[in-house]
């Protein structure tokens, strides 16, 4: 028999797991050794702050303003954009990989309340409910000292809408924790998060082109006034009618949200009870395609497309290919470098700048552009074995010298890139133009020269640095701290070489001089590359144990 | 005399001051099922890493099928299979794609290669998750589908390292049976295990390290026969392989004592 005759009260629990969390979130800085890991997340953490208190300011001072000014219908947007931002915000980052699963704590002898308790506190917890809940305590600061009378009213609305807030967005994860049990669709919600971040980009341009001095604030309060039903317009009126001095209106308002708070309460509670029973959800329950009785005889047999290259390098870009095609992240990530020209060539030339007057040329613009993509497309070279995991010990065991390995992956990233520059090239010359043949031809070949030229010291770092990412997850996803630095480094040697070449060629007077240069430093470049395959062979099999050991945990 | 597939000379890995291997002289005869037993942390997986090329040896040397590892490691790692400790899958790769990977990396043409990838999932019942990428495996069906890519391009010898955890009775009762036809044939396979059972069963030939040293070597009954003789008395002479394997490494009596401190749970 146990000898635990009763179980520890319902706040001993909380307390207990209030340390957990602590000690896991303490482990995870201690874990972070690297000194350039370190600073990063001191300015991760800063940033973070300064975007809470900044807008903390902003709303302390739109509510001030609004209550101050009588332009009380303000106060309703701040309601809303608070708790968009509180609903939204946390369905996205779950994208970005699975935290601490509080879950895991039914193990052990947890009362349903308890777990309920937990449950709502974790909701406390999250980045969007801490902004949440410092903004709108400033958006109660200023409307109390706009009028101090309207403080304890505004208080207890405020309360009950942060309340509201946590048990909806526990709510909404709930639900939302089934699809994202599912990998494919945490991917998808991640590139989704992309797309929309980037699509935003585009906004600027759009509204200066296009609003010609509308008053779009008045539109959004229009809209606004159709959504008086749901909680924030509820929250936001109960404020007014406070202010306006009409106490049944107050009531009626508080009324509804408490009904609201009750009912999403419910509701959360009987999703809660299901995951205390048992409910689980991971991603073995995802559905799986079976087929029964496949003969070996039915596959058919299909056109070797890379039947002209060895077995082993053959074997290896298959390899690549397929987890190309797996990888969501990736892959919607290659969507970013023609928006981005997009977005480039609506800002600084084509027919509508909207950051500068005067377009830029297609001669300045050409190459500027192509280096930034090569900027942004070199960077996972620089860390190749990523997504290996206990795959690269495949690489040791089989008779393979490494120089083939370093040569597919290597083969895969070019595809990527002559893939990429020709589709915003193509992009490119429909909205700008295509440059003059001097500048496309050096800037082709200086591309042949950057590109061959990192391999080289891509593939060397990421032999001797590697950092394992996690296919479906963002958090902590970029390479060793000394690799994103060797990266930055070579590309901004690389770019000083080839913008004071191309400049030569105007000094000179010799529109093809760049042309010839590059010409020469590609052929060298290359000459270089495959020279040192062999050296990094030799590199790869003394790096093995770290390699292995780094990918495998 | 039989030639040696496996050969080491005074192999030894360090990892700073701690020796994990010190010396060890192996010698394991073409044909023969060895198994390879010790305690947690004794070096087994650090040898059988530096048997296939995944660990470079501090010093010494090895040589399979009569070829220097360090000389020629290409050619020696085509005639070797391994189940490595964590198996070693490309997870977002489905079983299939797996195999045919693996088979084309050991040079198998792509035919052969597909014939046998399907020949081999179909042997260990995988056949039925075509589109399931190896990260939605269940621990036992990874193990098998490591096994079969162990096996896929005719290996000479199979290191396999803890290769029935996780497995069910039934996939195993066919892969042992798998593994004692390639025995027949002339393979060597050379086995880690915890279960002791297994390797009792499985395999003619054994050898036990201990703390970075080999402490036996030899075939079943030459073990008992070496044991028997350090007891005095008949009824406490080993029979089985645990009761061989306590009586080399146990610490005698240390079990009880911690019994004894743990009297609060007995």
């Amino acid at each position: 028999m146990a000898d635990v005759t009763s179980g520890p009260g319902i706040f001993a629990q909380i307390r207990l797991v209030a340390e957990l969390r602590w000690r896991i979130l303490g482990n995870l800085v201690r874990k972070r050794n690297s000194r350039l890991d370190l600073i990063g997340l001191i300015l991760a953490a800063g940033f973070a702050s300064m975007f809470v208190i900044g807008l903390c300011g902003l709303f302390w001072w739109g509510a001030y303003f609004s209550v101050s000014t009588g332009h009380f219908a303000w106060l309703l947007l701040l309601f809303w954009s608070i708790c968009l931002f509180w609903q939204a915000f946390p369905l996205f980052v779950a994208g970005f990989g699975a935290p601490f699963e509080f879950r895991t704590l039914l193990r052990f002898p947890l009362r349903f309340s308890a777990f309920y308790i937990i449950g709502l506190a974790y909701g406390l917890a999250d980045f969007a409910a801490v902004c949440g809940t410092c903004w709108m305590l400033s958006v109660a600061v200023g409307v109390g000292m706009a009028r101090l009378a309207l403080f304890p009213p505004a208080l207890l609305v405020i309360f009950l809408f942060i309340w509201m807030n946590i048990t909806l967005e526990r709510l909404l994860s709930s639900w939302f924790e089934r699809l994202l049990a599912r990998r494919r669709t945490r991917e998808l919600l991640f590139g989704l998060f992309i797309l929309l971040s980037v699509s935003a980009q585009f906004l600027r341009p759009a509204i200066i082109r296009y609003s010609e001095g509308a008053r779009s604030s008045v539109s959004v309060l229009r809209v606004i006034s159709y959504l008086s039903p749901f909680p924030p317009s509820l929250a936001g009126s109960a404020v007014i009618a406070a202010g306006e001095g009409h106490p049944s209106r107050f009531l009626i308002s508080v009324g509804a949200l408490m009904a609201y708070t009750a009912v999403l309460s419910a509701l959360l509670w009987r999703r809660f009870a299901a995951q205390y029973r048992g409910e689980e959800l991971s991603e073995a329950s995802a559905p799986l395609q079976t087929v029964r009785g496949l003969s070996p005889t039915l596959t058919k047999e299909r056109f070797d497309a890379l039947g002209f290259l060895s077995p082993q390098l053959a074997a290896i870009l298959t390899k690549e290919i397929k987890y190309l095609a797996r990888n969501g992240f990736v892959l919607i990530s290659l969507l970013m470098p023609p928006l981005l020209v997009l977005l480039f060539t609506s800002q600084f030339a084509g027919k509508h700048p909207s950051v500068t007057h005067a377009r830029i040329s297609a001669d300045s613009f050409f190459p500027g552009m192509m280096g930034y993509l090569i900027l942004m497309l070199m960077t996972p070279a620089y860390n190749c074995f990523a997504y290996e995991g206990k795959g690269i010990r495949n690489y040791y065991t089989s008779p393979v010298r490494f120089r083939e390995v370093l040569l597919a992956k290597n083969l895969m990233y070019a595809a990527i890139l002559i893939f990429e520059i020709v589709l915003s090239t193509a992009l490119l010359s429909l909205r700008i133009g295509l440059p003059s043949g001097p500048v496309l031809a050096a800037t082709i070949l200086a591309l042949v020269f950057a590109i061959a030229g990192q391999f080289t010291i891509a593939d060397w770092v990421s032999l001797s640095f590697p950092r394992k990412l996690e296919y479906g997850s963002m958090r902590g996803q970029r390479g060793s701290g000394v690799s994103i630095w060797i990266a930055f480094g070579v590309q901004i040697l690389l770019a000083g070489i080839c913008t004071l070449i191309l400049f030569a060629g105007r000094w000179t007077g010799n529109p093809w001089f760049p042309s010839e240069a590059f010409a020469v430093l590609a052929v060298a470049s290359l000459g270089g590359y495959f020279a040192a395959l062999d050296a990094l062979s030799v590199v790869a099999e003394k790096k093995k144990e770290v390699l292995i050991e780094t990918l495998s945990k | 005399m039989s030639e040696s597939a496996i050969l080491t000379e005074n192999l030894t890995r360090t990892f700073g001051a701690l020796t994990a291997v010190d010396g060890i002289n192996l010698s394991v005869t073409a044909g023969q099922f060895f198994g390879f037993l010790g305690p947690n942390g004794a070096g087994k997986s650090t040898t059988i890493k530096m048997l296939t090329g995944l660990l470079a040896p501090t010093s010494g040397r090895i040589r399979l099928l009569g070829m220097d590892f360090a000389a020629d490691p290409v050619a020696v790692k085509r005639q070797i299979g391994v189940v490595p400790e964590g198996m070693g899958l490309f997870e977002r790769l489905t079983g299939s794609e797996y195999l045919n990977f693996v088979g084309r990396m050991y040079g198998l043409d792509r035919e052969i290669s597909k014939r046998r990838s399907d020949e081999l999932l179909h042997f260990m019942q995988l056949a039925d998750r075509p589109k399931s990428v190896i990260a939605d495996y269940s621990h036992g069906m990874q193990k098998k589908l490591a096994l079969a890519a162990a096996v896929i391009h005719g290996p000479r010898i199979l290191f396999l390292d803890e290769p029935f955890e996780g497995v069910d009775a039934l996939a195993a009762g066919a892969l042992k049976a798998l593994l004692a036809r390639m025995t027949e044939r002339g393979v060597t396979i050379f086995l880690t295990s915890h279960v002791l059972e297994i390797v009792e069963r499985l395999c003619s030939h054994v050898a036990i390290i201990h703390k970075g040293r080999l402490v036996a070597q030899g075939s079943l009954d030459e073990l008992r026969a070496g044991v028997s003789a350090r007891v005095s008395s008949d009824d406490s002479a080993p029979r089985t392989l645990e009761q061989i394997f306590l009586s080399i490494v146990g610490q005698g009596g240390g079990t009880q004592s911690q019994l004894e401190e743990l009297s609060w749970l007995t």
